[in-house]
């Protein structure tokens, strides 16, 4: 009752300061105020505010304030605004949220500014940018691509004798070569992250060959759950031999990429997304000897691997200044000069001429990264449309708390665990 | 004397009006005069209340009747569904209460009783006692850092301190924070730890206590023990009701340490309720079910408060002068 | 004199029971002590540790080398705003909102507990209701009515609703005041004083541990306090020292950690002088008072 007319009010306030403002700055050509937020850490927020400091020094009549957090506190901060009606004009945003965002219409698509020639994506090839189309509109422009990999550290496949796995390998390859590992090195094969959280659920149907969800997004698009069931029982069966860290033993164990086991040396694999990679690899210091892999896929299966935003920048329907915010976007997918010092911090550039104009400056790990986006390019699924509505809800409140974790700690068993959450997810699908 | 006996039993802010009721009957063309000079004292609070507090409140009391969205700011009006979903229909709903009510149970009682016996211990004018102080308050300043964070999955961490103590004590290793049964133990002992605020009020108070009142006891030959049992321990128990009723309401809104240690795993044991609540609002942007959660919350700590006020008038002294 | 020349086992006794009993004293608080001081002890060597010894040497308490250059580089901040800034904005705000804290509660404090109106217990229980919330879930409605105010991107929304005082602070002071014999009060009303004179000459002498107390608290809670900061303060320019530290660690990205941990040690210090020096009048005020007058 107080809240319809309420935000009926604060537009109305908005929108009459806002006329009152644009008129002012008409009248007097002062110089245009653009908000830019993002999440990230102190090397991340220093590269950003560089690029913004060479783009008003070309553009004189922007003036850029910025905000900046850590992912965390991001969200906080952005929901708050995003209910006061305040977003900044340049976001950045991530795949698990853009689709709730932009369903709720509080994005604006991209693609005028992309017909118009504000954002130019002459040199952008559509898979690295397919991840931010939500009903076949662009609400958010990839700021670097992303896929998942297993990280290999090469060194303990020699001092345990096994050779690489085939790039095409499956989960069958993948349990083999583990117990190997296992057996000849005396550590765990794989550490953490789980092997079952919820995007591995997702590419693993999507190897299987349907879309994890229906198309009006009201149910699962997929009616086997065989493929879960036998994934967790392997995942179970490989966990109580020690061959891979339980879940327990993940929780025990301390966060973030310093504390992660292929850094401590107390495990040979990783799986990570591949923007990740570079904090694991500064994390585990100089002489170690780390190669990123194509994710295994089931028997018979198409790849498990498909081409993901790391993230977005998007612009909110509230922004006036849309075109500037474009020109902005654009800038930072673009500019030589801005990406050297961006330098793929955020993911490898969707731009193909960036890309060629950062490699020869990469270090051996940065040109692993780029190389093995482009072997993922070369075989992969397309992937997915964005998540539904409800998404996240089905993943915090459902996977995780009602089958992953119980399943893994053994308190239900793998088909108890399934059943409960087909139910409990298609009933939050059912709302869409 | 006029007034019979120690303290004034009563509850509640009527404390506050039997209190000086004694006053009121000497002074009775007083009241009106009373009421205004009474609201000009606690104005600040009331309108600081009427001007930012109020309509949040009111507003967070709608949304719980409500399926509002919070990206969307769009709802309408459910009824009683989010309280019927709540107690019939969310798994996760009952292990946040349960996992909350064991940590209360615990963690309240064991800092109380630690900050007043270390309060105990640091009233006394031996020297360096100040530094004392300072350095059992420190662990309550580092409070909810990404510090502690780090600090206590390292302690309690497989290779970590805790470990290396209950080996020598010959015990097995334990996976303290993966563990579903001692996980929440070490949130709790995170708490007990930070005993610093509660410490430093109990302080307050024992500085309060007249020294006529020991040295009085003294002369009747009391030990030490009795001392503390006849007069600390009475003239205490307005500082020990506030730190009770506070400790009993920050207890129940227990965030930080097990947003950022533990993120309410496993297997949701340490899962407290403002965390869920947190994570139903701005994750899942259910605004309305978050608001109609913690309006439960609300009514379980009131309920308790209320109670906490009643059985007060059985042992909480109101003024120096005791029998 | 005498004493020096007789001969008195019974005081030696003592004298000897006297000594055991102090070493025991300070044994034991030596020892909760290093319990309690193990957490800054462990900071301050990380604070110092080479990024890669912060992790794998992560229980030793001395550095195998000092980096003192983790100290610099937390200091210089993010894209030129140093930490020098972030102090500053959280001097401006723990300073400001803790004296309108303290001075408000107290008022209000007595307000509820000495004097007598209509309606008291009822507010005192609206008062206590308020806390019960989450403040999560009033966080945003807060915001819409600052946003509405324009108050965003300033320390208004942060300090002016201190103005009212904090309920934690009321009650504790209530609870001190209702410690106070009220014989105090009622012989300075027959010397004609008012209820502000009383207030002014009785109570607040006789609440400086109370409110000292509460001042050491408010400082550190408002220091620390970084959900408002974040959502209220969007310039870094503005941003206070909880906020920028951590601006610093993300779970997804290389985290510097030899620096976050360098500007934690950093700003734990004034708190930690705050406490230091509000303390001698938590001692201060029985000498004082007393109850003699």
């Amino acid at each position: 009752m107080a809240r319809p007319k309420l935000r009926l009010l604060t537009i109305f306030v908005l929108t009459a300061l806002l006329l009152a403002l644009g008129t002012a700055v008409l009248a007097q050509d002062e110089p245009v105020e653009l908000r830019v937020v993002w999440w990230g850490s102190q090397s991340r927020h220093d590269r950003t505010i560089e690029v913004i400091e060479m783009y008003e020094a070309q553009n004189p009549n922007v003036d850029i304030v910025y905000e900046f957090a850590n992912f965390t506190d991001y969200w906080t901060l952005v929901n708050t605004q995003a209910a006061g009606g305040d977003l900044a004009c340049v976001m950045q945003h991530d795949y698990a949220y853009l689709a709730e965002w932009a369903e709720r219409g509080l994005l604006q698509p991209l693609d005028p500014y992309v017909e118009q020639g504000i954002i130019d994506l002459s040199n952008v090839d559509e898979s690295f940018i397919a991840g931010g189309r939500v009903d076949g509109l662009l609400y958010g422009l990839s700021l670097g691509s992303n896929s998942q990999a297993i990280i290999l550290d090469v060194d303990k496949f020699e001092e345990a004798g096994v050779d690489l796995p085939d790039p095409q390998w499956t989960w069958a390859d993948f349990e083999a070569i583990a117990r190997e590992l296992h057996d000849a090195l005396g550590i765990y094969a794989y550490g953490s992250p789980s092997l079952g959280d919820d995007q591995i659920w997702t590419s693993l149907i999507l190897a299987h060959g349907t879309n994890p969800f229906n198309e009006d997004n009201t149910g699962f698009g997929y009616d086997d759950d065989g493929p879960i069931i036998e994934h967790f029982k392997m995942l179970l069966r490989l966990q109580e031999d020690g061959v891979i860290m339980s879940l327990e033993e993940m929780a025990q164990s301390a966060e973030g990429p310093e504390n992660s086991p292929i850094v401590t040396g107390d495990a040979a694999m990783q799986y990570q997304w591949s923007n990740q990679v570079v904090a694991i690899t500064s994390a585990a210091g100089e002489g170690r000897n780390f190669r990123l892999w194509h994710m295994p896929r089931p028997e018979g299966g198409r790849p498990a691997n498909y081409l993901k935003p790391s993230m977005f920048f998007s612009i909110p329907t509230n922004c006036e200044h849309g075109e500037i915010a474009a020109d902005f976007i654009n800038f930072f997918t673009n500019d030589l000069e801005a990406n050297e010092v961006l330098f793929a911090e955020r993911g490898v550039p969707i731009s193909s001429e960036v890309r060629e104009h950062l490699r020869p400056m990469l270090d051996a790990i940065g040109q692993e990264t780029f190389d093995f986006l482009e072997r993922v390019s070369a075989d992969s699924s397309p992937i997915f449309p964005p998540n539904p509505p409800g998404y996240n809800d089905i993943r915090n409140n459902v996977w995780l708390p009602l089958f992953h974790d119980p399943v893994l700690y053994g308190q239900i068993s793998v088909e108890e665990g399934v059943a409960l959450f087909r139910a409990e997810a298609e009933a939050i699908l059912s709302q869409n | 004397m006029t007034e019979p006996a120690a303290a004034v039993p009563a509850s509640g802010a009527e404390q506050v009006a039997l209190q000086s009721r004694g006053l009121a009957r000497r002074k009775s063309k007083d009241f009106k005069r009373n009421n205004l000079v009474g609201y000009l004292f606690i104005s600040p609070w009331l309108i600081g209340f009427f001007l930012f507090a109020l309509v949040p409140i009111l507003m967070s009391l709608w949304l719980a009747f409500t399926n509002f969205d919070l990206l969307s700011g769009r709802g309408e009006f459910i009824g009683l569904a989010n309280f019927e979903r709540m107690f019939f229909q969310d798994i996760r709903y009952g292990r946040s209460l349960s996992a909350t009510f064991k940590y209360v149970a615990f963690s309240v009682p064991l800092r109380l009783i630690f900050a007043l016996a270390v309060a105990m211990l640091l009233n006394t004018k031996r020297r360096g006692v100040y530094w004392f102080r300072a350095a059992y308050y420190i662990p309550s300043i580092i409070g909810g850092s990404v510090a502690v964070a780090v600090m206590w999955r390292q302690l309690f961490g497989s290779q970590g301190v805790i470990n290396a103590i209950t080996a020598l004590v010959g015990f097995e290793p334990v996976n303290w924070l993966g563990n579903p049964q001692t996980a929440i133990w070490t949130l709790i002992l995170l708490a007990v730890w930070q005993f610093g605020s509660p410490m430093l009020i109990f302080l307050a108070g024992l500085r309060q206590i007249p020294s006529e009142m020991y040295e009085a006891a003294e002369i009747d030959g009391a030990s030490s023990w009795a001392k503390f049992r006849h007069v600390t321990l009475p003239l205490l128990t307005p500082i020990i009701f506030f730190n009770l009723i506070m400790q009993l309401i920050s207890g129940f809104k227990v965030f930080t340490q097990a947003f950022v240690v533990t993120s309410g795993g496993p297997l949701d044991t340490t899962l407290f309720y403002t965390l869920y609540v947190y994570g139903r609002a701005f994750s899942n942007f259910q605004m309305g079910y978050a608001a109609a959660m913690s309006w439960i919350l609300l009514l379980i700590i009131a309920v308790l408060t209320a109670i906490a006020f009643r059985l007060s008038d059985r042992w909480v002294f109101y003024e120096t002068k005791e029998g | 004199m005498g004493q020096a020349l007789t001969f008195d086992p019974y005081k030696q006794q003592r004298q000897r029971e006297k000594l055991l009993r102090t070493i025991i004293y300070y044994a034991g608080v030596l020892l909760l002590a290093a319990f309690m001081l193990y957490p800054v002890a462990w900071l301050v060597a990380s604070s110092l540790k080479a990024p890669d010894e912060i992790w794998t040497n992560v229980s030793s308490l001395i550095p195998q080398a000092m980096r003192f250059e983790n100290y610099a580089e937390g200091w210089a901040g993010f894209g030129g705003i140093t930490f020098a800034t972030f102090f500053r904005n959280s001097f401006i705000h723990a300073g400001i909102g803790t004296l309108f804290t303290v001075v408000s509660s107290a008022v209000v404090a007595y307000g509820f507990a000495r004097v007598r109106f209509r309606g008291s217990s009822f507010w005192f229980s609206v008062m206590l209701l308020t806390i019960m919330l989450p403040p999560q879930i009033l966080m945003i409605p807060q915001y819409i009515i600052f946003n509405r105010l324009n108050w965003i991107n300033t320390f208004l929304p942060l300090l002016i609703p201190r103005l009212g005082g904090d309920v934690f602070f009321i009650f504790m002071i209530v609870q001190f005041i209702r410690g106070i014999p009220i014989e105090l009060d009622e012989a300075a009303m027959i010397d004609g004083c008012s209820k502000a004179g009383i207030f002014f000459r009785i109570i607040l002498p006789q609440i400086t541990p109370a409110l000292v107390t509460a001042a050491i608290f408010s400082f550190y809670w408002t220091w620390e306090d970084f959900l408002g900061p974040l959502i209220y303060l969007s310039d870094p320019n503005l941003y206070t020292v909880s906020l920028a530290l951590r601006a610093f660690a993300d779970t997804g990205s290389v985290t510097n950690w030899g620096a976050v941990f360098a500007m934690l040690t950093l700003s734990l210090v004034p708190v930690i002088l705050i406490f230091v020096f509000f303390q001698r009048y938590l001692v201060e005020g029985i000498a004082t008072t007393g109850l003699k007058g």
